[in-house]
């Protein structure tokens, strides 16, 4: 026969309040702790999920700068780019002004009417040829790609900017809210205010430079070789697989030629990505060491507060199984009595999970925790203490019904 | 009734063999009321201990209510002990944390009786040992003879056969030592078998048979004359 005893060990405990309530407390701050950083990492972890469009994979980027001289920076670039394109395991190559998520690159604004102090959209912008579509692994979905005479040299002295220009679709849509992307595409728009461009076409995703950025999807590829300065950087792409391979020959290549130029930054696309979300990384495993601390200080704090009703109740134990109860009722009583701590605990917890979560989302820019978050959280300190306290449930169950007569 | 032939009790420690008890053999009778005397350290408790089956024994055998006891398991004789036994104390043993109706729940929760069959039950035993106006109150707050009269409430309200006692009134002063041995007279009077373990000789003599323990052996074993069944005011 089973019954809870809900009632008498409620009111036993009321008795002896103190340390309940401060375990219960425990439960609640941890909860709240806990459940907000789970959320904070659910939420970096979002962040770090997002694609940035690009075929991580299978690229890499490498950079090239001439310092012989009668150095001739556009040979070198059309040569280098011939040859690497013609490399075994090479898929495609651009070169590229900056790379998408790295943390460093250029931005414009943009807006859809001449003239001065006119709404305006920001972007990144990435100069590449007409292979970089390809070579980036994004996907042209609206309008057409450059062509080799879209491809516009940016010399030092070069003023202005290329005629034609591709965007993202997220770019199209910002810029033109009411229009379809596809419907931008012919669309003249203005960068420095009043220089005009032509969207010739929408490509389906890149992301910005900068992670953090609230206009992380607004990018536009620029046809352009910039020369001049004698720096370049090239982005390659692999066939499936050939990364590392590639990334070893497309150094040997451009090495050739280390007597007149410095070969440096290879790195591959996801090596890029792991520095850009390093500090997320982190934050994310420092929050788990918070959440595995006083979790851990919790269940000792369980198991602590158990062990020392079970020495402070020897004699009423045994007088309990001398009136009948047996080892299961005594294992029941510790559990219920957990039941009913952690039952407080979770009450408190559950509005300070929320007080917690009110203050990060007005105090940083967090999200609101969905409320499943709360049962479900709940549920597990049922769980932890219920384990936590089991050991000294079974301990307690283990004392003799004569302890009753015995020691008096 | 109990029915024990030559039980033996050894408790072994890494240094030392004690025989607690040795072929004790004893026959309490439905309704009897019997006394165990004898010296600090002769047997008593140990005997008691193993008659309300909290302690098992070493060797012999012990019938209780015409059922061998031996190979019982552990939640068997918990199911025992709760259905048949009750038991007081020397130091009566009520949970301090729990009010007297609380305190006189204990066992019936055990026996999983339903509220209603509690309530009755407890009003029932507390009015019993006269503590009825008393049922909110915590041990704390009530004298020595009432807390054991608490505890014999306790013991009576699941409706034992059988009632054991351990000194129930080594902890009290000769009144309310007086009050609780006319409880348990009347207890008796109603058909509860009582063994009852006591320092007093007075109180022995009350009984209807008296035990003497010594060395683990029942050494004596005297049917009182009952002619003074006034004796209990006494
Ligand atoms: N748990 C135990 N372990 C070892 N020895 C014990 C234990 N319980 C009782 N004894 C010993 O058994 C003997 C009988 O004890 P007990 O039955 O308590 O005697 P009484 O109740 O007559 O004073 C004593 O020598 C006592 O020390
Ligand atoms: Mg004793």
């Amino acid at each position: 026969m089973t019954q809870l005893n809900l009632g008498p060990i409620f009111r036993s405990l009321l008795r002896n309040k103190t340390g309940a309530i401060l375990i219960a407390l425990q439960i609640a701050f941890t909860m709240a702790i806990v459940l907000n950083a789970l959320f904070i990492i659910g939420e970096r972890n979002d962040l770090m999920a997002r694609s940035s469009g690009v075929d991580e994979a299978n690229s890499f980027q490498i950079s090239s700068t001439g310092f012989a001289t009668g150095f001739n920076h556009l040979n070198t670039l059309e040569e280098d780019l011939r040859e690497i394109r013609a490399l075994p395991g090479v898929r495609n190559a651009t070169t590229i002004n900056s790379v998408p998520i790295s943390g460093g690159g250029w931005s414009m604004s943009f807006q859809v009417e001449s003239g001065e102090n006119k709404p305006s959209t920001p972007s990144s912008i990435y100069m590449v040829d007409e292979q970089g579509i390809d070579t980036l692994g994004v996907e042209l979905v609206a309008g057409s790609n450059f062509t080799k005479t879209d491809i516009r040299l940016r010399d030092g002295t070069q003023e202005g900017w290329p005629q034609n220009v591709i965007v993202t679709v997220a770019l199209a849509n910002d810029m033109f809210p009411e229009l379809d992307y596809a419907e931008t595409v012919g669309k003249t728009i203005f960068i420095n205010n009043t220089e005009p461009m032509q969207i010739i076409g929408v490509i389906d995703q890149l992301q910005a430079p900068w992670i953090g950025w609230n206009k992380l999807e607004n990018a536009m590829l620029s046809p352009e070789y910039i020369v001049g300065d004698n720096w370049n950087r090239y982005f390659i792409r692999a066939e499936e697989g050939m990364r590392d391979q590639t990334m070893r020959d497309v150094e040997e290549l451009l090495a050739k030629r280390a007597d007149e130029r410095l070969v440096e930054n290879l790195r591959s696309f996801e090596e890029i990505r792991e520095d850009s979300y390093s500090r997320h990384s982190a934050m994310i495993q420092i929050l788990y060491v918070v959440m595995i601390i006083m979790i851990a200080i919790t269940g000792k704090g369980i198991v602590g507060l158990a062990s020392f009703n079970v020495n402070r109740r020897l004699r009423q134990i045994g007088t309990r199984r001398a009136l009948g109860a047996s080892k299961a009722n005594i294992v029941q009583y510790f559990m219920t009595e957990n039941v009913v701590i952690t039952t407080l605990g979770v009450i408190v917890g559950i509005a300070l999970t929320i007080g917690l979560n009110m203050t990060l989302v007005s105090a940083f820019e967090l999200g609101r925790m969905p409320w499943y978050f709360l049962p479900l959280g709940g549920l597990c300190f049922y769980l932890l203490g219920q384990v936590a306290v089991f050991g000294p449930a079974l301990k307690a169950s283990s004392i003799p019904p004569a302890m009753a007569t015995r020691n008096v | 009734m109990l029915k024990m032939e030559n039980i033996s009790k050894v408790f072994r420690t890494d240094v030392v063999e004690t025989h607690a008890l040795r072929q004790f053999s004893l026959n309490v009778d439905e309704g009897d009321f019997v006394t165990v005397t004898g010296p600090s350290g002769s047997g008593k408790t140990t005997f008691l201990n193993i008659a309300g089956l909290l302690e098992t024994y070493s060797s012999g055998t012990y019938e209780l209510d015409g059922k061998d006891v031996s190979n019982l398991s552990d939640s068997a004789r918990s199911r025992l002990r709760n259905e048949k036994i009750g038991f007081i104390f020397q130091s009566f043993n009520l949970i301090p944390d729990l009010n007297l109706f609380d305190n006189v729940d204990v066992p019936l929760r055990y026996r999983g009786f339903n509220s209603a069959e509690r309530k009755k039950r407890i009003e029932e035993a507390l009015e019993t040992v006269g503590l009825s106006n008393r049922m909110k109150h915590l041990p704390a707050q009530l004298s020595g003879g009432q807390q054991q009269r608490v505890a014999i409430a306790r013991a009576l309200a699941g409706s034992p056969r059988f009632l054991l006692a351990d000194e129930p009134t080594g902890n009290l002063d000769s009144k309310m030592a007086h009050s609780v041995m006319d409880l348990l007279h009347n207890i008796n009077a109603q058909g509860t078998t009582i063994v009852m373990v006591t320092h007093d000789p007075g109180f022995a003599k009350q009984a209807k048979r008296n035990i003497f323990v010594r060395d683990g052996q029942v050494s004596e074993n005297t049917l009182v004359e009952q002619d003074l069944p006034s004796a209990a005011s006494a």
